[in-house]
């Protein structure tokens, strides 16, 4: 019944216990499809914004693909920090989309700052539960709410890559104005997906 | 706090670009100079929380576009060999990863091995499959006759966490040299337990600080063990392997003996194959042993790969 019995002597290993320990009781813990599940949940989400941004299946693939292995390698470190994953997710596949529109070349690693958004920028848990139950009604009818100015000013920036600098050169506006209707328009459609508080409550 | 932090931003400054921050519409340098400000200012600054929380409702507002299938083949490959990758940088910072074709040449675990100690690992990495190979080579192991690349990469993902995850706190530790020979034993396993019908193994000590080790068993019974802080054996010692299944009776599957103290990998054949079969290591006067001496150094119980 034995057989190819192989020792098999190696470097001495003198990793600290606790490190390897702590990762195989995750996996103990089921957590090794961690990366599939991610995947699954956030795919079609991921892929459109990217689609949207990119207008290029493949470019989109690329950039849904590289986010979501960013996620992966840094999962531990924003695991650390307490926000939504789905906003998380969604800021990387963003800024990567944009990256890949705007021709720069992509960073292999994301810098920290950008992994762990500071935590005024991190959306209270309220917020991210009732996003969550917003459905297609609540989304439509909040960009409704914005002008046509300032739905130009946001989509230019958010979906067309372009800086405010860009955005008041392209829509031949003076940058303050453009700040404003940025500004303006974000808080009305906070308005109406949320009527009932006109304040974030810090959480 | 309205002054400017390390001649940075002021507070008015900072809330003047919200709306652009939270949006990505500032250049680099002033996306960098938020953050600064935001990580280091006293000060509430509400106004990124709320202009933020509309910004996945944009994301919401774009057509549902569907992903094609191939993509998460694609990802989970590429998570595989980003992995790969890291072992084989000895260290140093991972690269970037490219899309492994799908067409990778077949089994190729790296061997790059900086220091060996005793027996060459390629050479005794031959039986599960190995090829020789001069550079620190990350090439997606591929089985040529096995389930197709997207079921052998769900499989391999599952078990992959464990490494990346442990990969993970060797990176940040600094640590991840001396780790490595273990390392790429475990990628050999992997190779098993990427095939259809595989169980892992997670082999544990009883306490704190004893021998931890990983294993796959394939669908045809061969299991790939390796263990790590094994203390060195003297004299005749070895240490036997044991399968123990449903009955309860351990069955002895082969010894070894460690020589310089670390890491161990051994290969043994003729496993029951169900899940909940439990592999264990004792230490034993000498080979030949029928019965397990107590203590158990390291034991662990199978669970479907997949």
């Amino acid at each position: 019944m034995s057989e190819t019995i192989r020792p098999l002597p190696l470097r001495v290993a003198t990793v600290a216990d606790d490190a390897d320990r702590s990762c195989l009781m995750r996996i103990a813990a089921g957590g090794s499809d961690a990366l599939d599940e991610l995947y699954e949940r956030y795919k079609t989400m991921a892929y459109s914004i990217a689609y949207r941004i990119t207008n290029d299946a493949t470019l989109a693939e690329d950039v849904v693909q590289d986010a979501f292995l960013g996620a992966w390698r840094n999962a531990e470190r924003y695991v650390a920090g307490k926000g939504s994953v789905k906003t998380w997710l969604l800021s990387i596949v963003h800024h990567r989309a944009i990256d890949a529109v705007r021709r720069r070349k992509p960073t292999t690693e994301l810098p920290d700052v950008e992994l762990v958004p500071p935590a005024q920028f991190q959306v209270p848990d309220v917020w991210a539960e009732v996003a969550a139950e917003l459905d297609a009604d609540d989304v439509r009818r909040a960009m409704a709410t914005l002008s046509d100015v300032q739905r130009e000013a946001i989509e230019l920036a958010y979906f067309g890559g372009l800086t405010q600098q860009e955005v008041a050169d392209r829509t031949n506006t003076p940058l303050g104005t453009v700040k404003s209707r940025m500004r303006l328009g974000l808080m009305a459609m906070r308005r109406v997906l949320t009527p009932d508080e006109h304040e974030v409550e810090p959480s | 706090m309205t002054d400017p932090i390390d001649g940075g931003m002021t507070c008015d400054e900072v809330r003047d670009l919200a709306a652009p921050f939270v949006l990505g519409a500032l250049d680099p340098d002033e996306m960098d100079a938020v953050r600064g400000h935001l990580a280091s200012c006293a000060e509430p600054h509400p106004e990124f929380a709320e202009l933020g929380s509309v910004v996945p409702v944009l994301a919401a507002s774009v057509p549902q576009v569907e992903p094609p299938p191939a993509l998460k083949d694609r990802l989970l490959a590429a998570a595989a060999a980003d992995l790969a990758a890291r072992r084989g940088a000895s260290g140093a910072t991972a690269p970037s990863v490219s899309v492994p074709s799908v067409a990778a040449p077949p089994v190729s675990v790296p061997v790059a091995t900086p220091t060996p100690v005793g027996t060459p690992p390629a050479a005794a990495l031959t039986p599960i499959g190995a090829v020789p190979d001069p550079e620190p080579v990350v090439v997606m192991p591929r089985r040529s006759t096995g389930p197709s690349v997207g079921t052998w990469a769900m499989r391999i993902a599952a078990v992959l966490a464990i490494v990346v995850l442990g990969g993970w706190n060797l990176l940040l530790q600094g640590q991840l040299s001396t780790a490595q020979s273990y390392e790429q034993a475990v990628s050999a396993i992997l190779d098993v337990a990427g095939q259809d019908g595989s169980l892992t193994v997670l082999l544990t000590a009883e306490g704190d600080g004893g021998p931890t080790g990983l294993a796959a068993v394939s669908a045809s019974g061969d299991v790939t063990l390796a263990m790590r802080d094994l203390p060195v054996t003297t004299g005749t010692q070895v240490y036997q392997a044991w399968v123990i299944a449903a009955d309860g009776v351990p069955v002895p599957l082969g010894d070894f003996q460690v020589m310089s103290p670390g890491t161990a990998f051994f290969t043994g054949d003729g496993l029951p194959t169900e899940p909940g079969i439990v592999l264990a290591l004792t230490l034993e006067p000498g080979p030949g042993a029928t019965v397990p001496t107590l203590p158990i150094v390291s034991l662990g119980t199978a669970t479907a790969a997949g």
